[in-house]
Formats: structure tokens, C-alpha cells, sequence
């Protein structure tokens, strides 16, 4: 297929009924009754959860909102509307006690102050990797922003060792959720929705175990910006179709982009599109309006996450 | 003379980034693992968390601050492009 702007447009009514085929298939397949879909208030999750109405009927889909005490508020206002429009049964379980109960804070903050020592319960906490790389070129490391609140804001590169002990720490949050999403699935014998997207899948932005800890992956042949189109033809409410993607793990405000892709969704998924389709620089480049050195330095970067988070796709392997 | 002080003082320096890179990144390999021109991204050498340990190493072995800005490609990602950088930011120290 030649490359072209709208290589990723979609027959959103045809895709509806492949993906609720498939779910109705492996449903049946696993000899489960309903879906159980983590609802995060963002749009991967909205999309899931329509999905699972449309091939199963409301009444065999469950949402859980799992909240903890750094979630947006946005987050858990946008999932009960949005499960209220699609007239699901939902709960709502605030995961902040059993996160403290195992240290997520604790050994997390443990890292930071090793880095900031002032740092205390009044801030917040981001981290991130380098913008712009369409514009810049620079190696993935992150960045940790603390901000105090007061207008003091300070950041600081990352060691190995601070950013595995900030990561392990934080990736408890989605594994819990997990722990949680099974619960009710198996109480109820439902099966668990993933809601990971391709952009993700692809890029190694995901817990494993955590939010890659499912049993199917209903939108994890969709690119983010395919998701985004589906969202609308489905009718997923406004707010969350408006929100700017984030991974909503941090106390501090930060958008996808700046945390794990360093570029738009838009241009991140053509450009993921071309490097998995083996699209020439030329081709590229005329189509989107970069130029090659633009091109390369993204499919390098696409190449090092791709590579570097090939251990987290792999089933465990065994002799 | 100089030149002999310089040339012994560049050998070095490669020997020492050479024998990190060889222990922390290629443990089954032999010295001769890479070229100097080798790119360790495209060669899958070292990934993005490895680059970290590179430059952790090179901060404490060289007495160099790498700020975030330098952290490139075009700096890092060969042997050779690691000595030239090295050698300027010692050499800015040194001025």
C-alpha cells in the first residue's frame, strides 16, 4: 500500500465488527460470561469498554475504577460519566491503602530524596524523556521534576539506579490494579479487557503484569490516533475524546508525549507505520514534510524501545 | 615528546572505555568485540538504560559533568565520538 496521509484512516464500522467478533470469540473461547474493563477515564479504556457493550450487551460488562492518592481527579470523574452513558455497573476502589501497605510511596520518595532531600509529601513528581525529538536529537534517559508547590521547580538526569528504584516502585501501581481487575473477573467469570493501543504495544509503554496483564488485548492492533478515531464513531463522551493522553501515574501533570514518545501522537503513529512497514526515508519524507535526518533519528529511537523492551512482549519461555 | 605523552594519554583512554564497555555490555565477548567507529545503538551494544551507565562512568572516571544537552548521539555513540567528546570537555575544563 503506498504511503499517504491518510494511511491510518479506518472503516470504523468494519472495525467495530472485527474487534466484537474477536471478543465475542474469545469470550466464548474461554468460556467466560462478560468483560471486565479497568477504566482509567482516558480513551484506550473508553474505546474497550464500547467495544465490550457492543459485542456482549451492558449487562455483561463490569467497569473498575481503581483511583489511588496521585490520580488525577479528572481520571475517576470522566470514567463513572462515561460508564453511566454506556450503562454498564461499575465500582469504584480506591487502591491507595494496599499501595501503601507495600511501600509504593515509601520506597519510591526513599530514591527521590537521595536526589532532592527537601523533597517531601507537598510535591509533585514527574519524569520524563527528552522533548521533541523531531526537532532534537538526544539519547532516552529521563528526568525527574519535583515541584514544591511554591512555585520551586527543579529537575535532575536519572542514574540507572534511581530511575529502576522510581520505576519498580511506581510500576506496583498498575500491578495492583491487576491484582484488582482479576478479582472481580474471576469472582464474576469474566475475562479481563486490555486496553493497551499499538503505539504502546510497540514502544514498550506498558507494565508487565500491570496494564499488559490481561487476557485479551481488544485495541492492540490500533494505533493511538486509529483509537481516537474510533472513539468518536462510537461515541465516547467529549472530555475524554479532548483529554491529552497521559499515563496518569504521577503526581505532577505529564502528557504521554513528554514521558515516554517525545513527539505527537499523529506524527508518532505514521512515522511507527512506515518503520513497521519498511516505508523509504524518500516516501517519508514527502508525505509528512521532514527531512531524513528527522526520519532516521525516529526510527532509531523506535528501533532502541522497540529492542529494548522486546523481554516485556515474550510469554516467559521455558526448556 | 608531547605528541608521544598525548598518544599514550588517547591509547589509554580508549583502553579504559573499551575494557567498561566489553564487561558491562559484552561479557562473553573478547576486546575485539566492536570497532571504534561501531555505533553501539545500531550494533545493539548498549540501549538507552546502558547509556546511563556510560555516562555515569565517564562523569567519575574523566571528572567530566555530561549536561543534558550533550547527551547525543553524535557525542556518545562510538568509541571514537566518546573520545573526541571527552577530550574537548577535559580540554574546556583545562582552558
Amino acid at each position: 500500500m503506498k504511503f499517504r496521509k491518510d494511511i491510518l484512516k479506518i472503516n470504523c464500522k468494519k472495525e467495530e465488527e472485527q474487534i466484537c467478533g474477536f471478543i465475542r470469540k474469545q469470550q466464548l473461547s474461554m468460556k467466560r460470561e462478560g468483560a471486565v474493563v479497568g477504566l482509567s477515564g482516558g480513551i484506550d479504556s473508553a474505546v474497550c469498554a464500547e467495544l465490550c457493550v457492543k459485542a456482549l450487551g451492558k449487562e455483561r460488562v463490569f467497569g473498575l475504577i481503581l483511583p489511588e492518592r496521585e490520580s488525577s481527579p479528572k481520571s475517576r470523574k470522566y470514567a463513572v460519566k462515561h460508564a453511566l452513558k454506556m450503562g454498564i455497573k461499575t465500582e469504584v476502589v480506591d487502591i491507595t491503602t494496599v499501595l501503601e501497605s507495600i511501600g509504593t510511596y515509601e520506597r519510591r520518595d526513599k530514591v527521590i530524596r537521595e536526589i532532592f532531600p527537601e523533597y517531601d509529601e507537598q510535591y509533585r513528581l514527574k519524569i520524563t524523556l527528552p522533548p521533541d525529538l523531531l526537532s532534537r536529537d538526544a539519547f532516552n534517559f529521563f528526568t525527574l521534576t519535583v515541584d514544591d508547590g511554591k512555585g520551586g521547580v527543579k529537575s535532575a538526569r536519572l542514574k540507572k539506579e534511581m530511575l529502576n528504584g522510581i520505576v519498580a516502585a511506581t510500576n506496583t501501581k498498575q500491578r495492583t490494579r491487576m491484582v484488582h481487575l482479576y478479582y472481580y473477573a474471576e469472582k464474576m467469570n469474566y475475562f479481563v479487557c486490555g486496553t493497551t493501543n499499538k503505539s504502546e504495544l510497540m514502544q514498550g509503554c506498558f507494565v508487565k503484569y500491570g496494564d499488559a496483564g490481561v487476557d485479551i488485548e481488544s485495541i492492540g492492533h490500533l494505533y493511538k490516533s486509529q483509537v481516537c478515531e474510533l472513539a468518536e464513531y462510537l461515541g465516547v463522551i467529549e472530555e475524554i475524546i479532548q483529554r491529552t493522553p497521559s499515563p496518569d501515574t504521577f503526581s505532577f501533570d505529564v502528557s504521554d508525549e513528554e514521558f515516554y514518545f517525545r513527539m505527537p501522537f499523529d506524527k508518532l503513529d505514521m512515522l511507527l507505520y512506515a518503520w513497521e512497514n519498511g516505508v523509504s526515508y524518500e516516501d517519508v519524507c514527502k508525505v509528512m514534510g521532514l527531512d531524513e535526518e528527522q526520519v532516521e533519528r525516529a526510527f532509531r529511537d523506535f528501533a532502541a524501545k522497540h529492542k529494548a523492551t522486546e523481554y516485556l512482549r515474550m510469554l516467559p519461555p521455558f526448556l | 615528546m608531547t605528541e608521544n605523552i598525548n598518544r599514550k594519554a588517547a591509547d589509554d583512554m580508549e583502553e579504559v572505555l573499551r575494557n567498561f564497555i566489553v564487561e558491562n555490555f559484552l561479557p562473553s565477548a573478547g576486546l575485539d568485540a566492536f570497532e571504534n567507529d561501531d555505533s553501539f545503538m545500531e550494533k545493539g551494544i548498549i540501549d538507552s538504560t546502558g547509556i546511563l551507565e556510560l555516562l555515569e562512568f565517564i562523569e567519575e572516571t574523566f571528572n567530566i559533568r555530561v549536561e543534558d544537552e550533550e547527551v547525543i548521539p553524535d557525542n556518545l555513540d562510538s568509541l571514537n565520538k566518546l573520545k573526541s567528546f571527552i577530550n574537548r570537555k577535559i580540554a574546556k575544563k583545562k582552558a
